[in-house]
């Protein structure tokens, strides 16, 4: 085994070389299998947090005297439709809000009451938009925009009075920060959250958007689409309407995983053939290089296998070096993924074993012949080789 | 110990068979040292890979230690050359990544010796021929004649029964030859090893007890009456 080791750090240039091709393909496999892993965990935690019966209307409109929800229609729609359990409406848009001396972008969302309970906001301090608060200047602030809004040293608390325009509101709650979810048209952490009377005066001439809501238990997703579809779009006027699901969104995303995961798995694929072939090339390089030393092993009492396994072992040797090599970039690749998309890292736990695994295979698939053919030399040719 | 019954040997090259070795009958007993002279093209080099058993004869018979070795598969081969002969060639073959004492053991590694008692054997074989202070040496970093003797070591360490020398003195001066020539005869004497030395240096040659002659594939005995 030293030996074998020995001989590879002697013809370091070409060891390098197939090293490399093994170390690209562990390197991919790897990451593959573990970004799938963490896209996985991110699914399940975005969606941990409201559940997989969210549903979400949006409605897009197409001219300027477009006609959106009404507050009314969408409130109806659990009675109408039993797939759908519950649905509350909603405005977005942004614009500035001024704390003090201080201002800042933030998004505006009108909310009916039930809001908070559809989105399973929790509150870190103070209360929601309730049923009596459609026509008090109120409002509730993302846990993010209360963080950055600051006066002088000062943060915004209850009581505290916010300036949107000409208008004064007074924050009655401030969100406790929430895992942003990939359905809603707003970061519920950025969001000051105002009545949907009060939305008029934020945001004025801007449609009723959106909605939030929940499936009913057992009820089918594309049957709630398609009624939520019959039933709202008459009374729609140029515009329209986009339904979304939990379900179709997470089923949208593993598909969309499943074409990365079949792209990365056949870069994979292919720089371990590639260095599988390198690593072929180094070996059959090696036995030609080494002939006379075939030759003295086997006049000194070599048995073929005992030839073969020397040089099985150092094609081995090469391609779990690289495969190592990989596993290490493969994880620190993926590492640098969940980094930048801000996701959470984790470790799958079949990454490095099945890297490791793949490595050696191809080094005993691709050293095979160089090292059945060294075996195979016949003693006195391989003595007088030069 | 060695016993060649009517021994030929013949090559295809070309669409002709050439032999190379014509009915060559030989019988070498235990404990002598044969000297095998020959010019070039006389049959030295084929007649030395068929002792070694690394070429087997055309015809004839040839048995070593008693056992026929025209039956036996190449794996058979590689065992009885580990167990029965010790090679000592012109260009030495050490192992130039295996430090001294591990060139030396290397026979003794294929035959699954443990690494301990194979240490202890290839030291004291070194120390057999006087270069005990340098196991730890890589092959480079000594002398001609020290790796030659390296090799000698090597040859030695699996103790067979007949030692095989192919022009051991070739390529060492004349002081360096002739103390190869004096660990030999030494060897001989201590371990009862049959050497056999192909050589073209009559000097050499006359120092073995029995003097063997190849020419045009043909064997002779050429012994000065004196010396036998």
């Amino acid at each position: 085994m030293l030996e074998a080791a020995s001989n590879l750090l002697a013809a370091r240039q070409r060891s390098a070389l197939a090293l490399l091709g093994i170390l690209i393909g562990a390197a991919a496999v790897i990451a593959m299998l573990n970004v799938g892993g963490i896209a996985r965990n991110e699914t399940i935690r975005q969606f941990r947090a409201m559940g997989t019966d969210v549903l979400t209307i949006n409605v897009s409109s197409r001219s300027s005297n477009a006609v959106g929800l009404k507050r009314t229609d969408v409130e109806a729609i659990p009675a109408v439709i039993p797939a759908v359990a519950e649905i509350t409406p909603f405005v977005t848009g942004g614009g500035t809000i001024a704390f003090g001396m201080a201002t800042h972008n933030a998004t505006f969302a009108g909310v009916a009451p039930e809001f908070d309970d559809v989105v399973r906001l929790t509150m870190q301090s103070g209360r929601f938009i309730s049923f009596h608060d459609d026509y008090e200047a109120y409002c509730v602030l993302g846990a993010k925009l209360a963080s950055s809004l600051g006066d002088r040293g000062e943060r915004p608390r209850i009581n505290s009075k916010i300036r949107v325009g000409a208008y004064i509101f007074t924050v009655i709650g401030i969100a406790a920060p929430a895992v942003q979810n990939p359905m809603l048209p707003l970061s519920v952490d950025d969001t000051m959250f105002v009545s949907l009377p009060n939305a008029r005066r934020v945001m004025p001439g801007q449609i009723m958007g959106s909605a939030v809501g929940r499936l009913a238990a057992n009820a089918s997703a594309e049957k709630a689409d398609l009624a939520l579809q019959a039933y709202l779009n008459p009374k729609l006027r140029d515009a329209y309407l986009n339904v979304q699901t939990a379900r179709q969104l997470i089923a949208g995303m593993a598909n969309q995983m499943h074409i990365y995961t079949l792209l990365l798995g056949a870069v994979g694929t292919l720089s371990l053939v590639l260095g599988g072939v390198g690593v072929m090339n180094v070996m059959l390089v090696s036995v030609a290089e080494r002939k006379q030393e075939i030759g003295i092993r086997l006049a000194i009492g070599a048995r073929r296998r005992d030839i073969r396994a020397l040089f099985l072992s150092e094609a081995v040797i090469l391609a779990v070096a690289g495969g190592l090599l990989g596993i290490v970039f493969g994880l620190a690749a993926s590492w640098g993924f969940a980094w930048l998309s801000d996701w959470e890292f984790v470790l799958s736990p079949e990454a490095a074993p099945l890297g490791a695994g793949v490595s050696v295979l191809v080094g005993i698939f691709f050293g095979f012949y160089p090292a059945v053919s060294a075996s195979r030399l016949d003693p006195i040719d391989a003595l007088r080789a030069e | 110990m060695l016993e060649f019954e009517n021994i030929t040997r013949t090559f295809r090259v070309a669409d002709r068979d050439a032999t190379i070795l014509r009915g060559i009958t030989l019988h070498v007993g235990t404990r002598e040292v044969v000297s095998i002279m020959g010019g070039s093209g006389s049959g030295k080099t084929t007649f030395m890979n068929i002792v070694g058993l690394l070429d087997k004869p055309t015809s004839g018979r040839y048995r070593i230690d008693g056992q026929d070795v025209l039956t036996a598969d190449a794996d058979r081969l590689s065992v009885l050359r580990n167990q029965l002969i010790g090679f000592v060639f012109q260009s030495l073959f050490l192992m130039p990544r295996l430090n001294v004492w591990r060139n030396v053991a290397l026979p003794l590694f294929y035959r699954r010796t443990p690494l301990p008692e194979a240490k202890a054997q290839a030291l004291a074989m070194l120390e057999r021929v006087g270069l005990a202070a340098y196991a730890d040496y890589m092959p480079n970093q000594v002398s001609g004649g020290m790796r030659q003797r390296v090799a000698i070591a090597r040859a030695l360490v699996g103790r067979p029964a007949v030692l095989l020398a192919d022009e051991p003195t070739g390529a060492l001066d004349v002081q360096a030859g002739q103390d190869i020539m004096d660990l030999f005869m030494q060897i001989n004497r201590y371990l009862g090893v049959l050497i056999m030395i192909i050589t073209h240096d009559p000097k050499i040659a006359a120092q073995c007890r029995r003097q063997l002659v190849l020419r045009a594939g043909v064997l002779m005995d050429e012994t000065p009456l004196a010396a036998a």
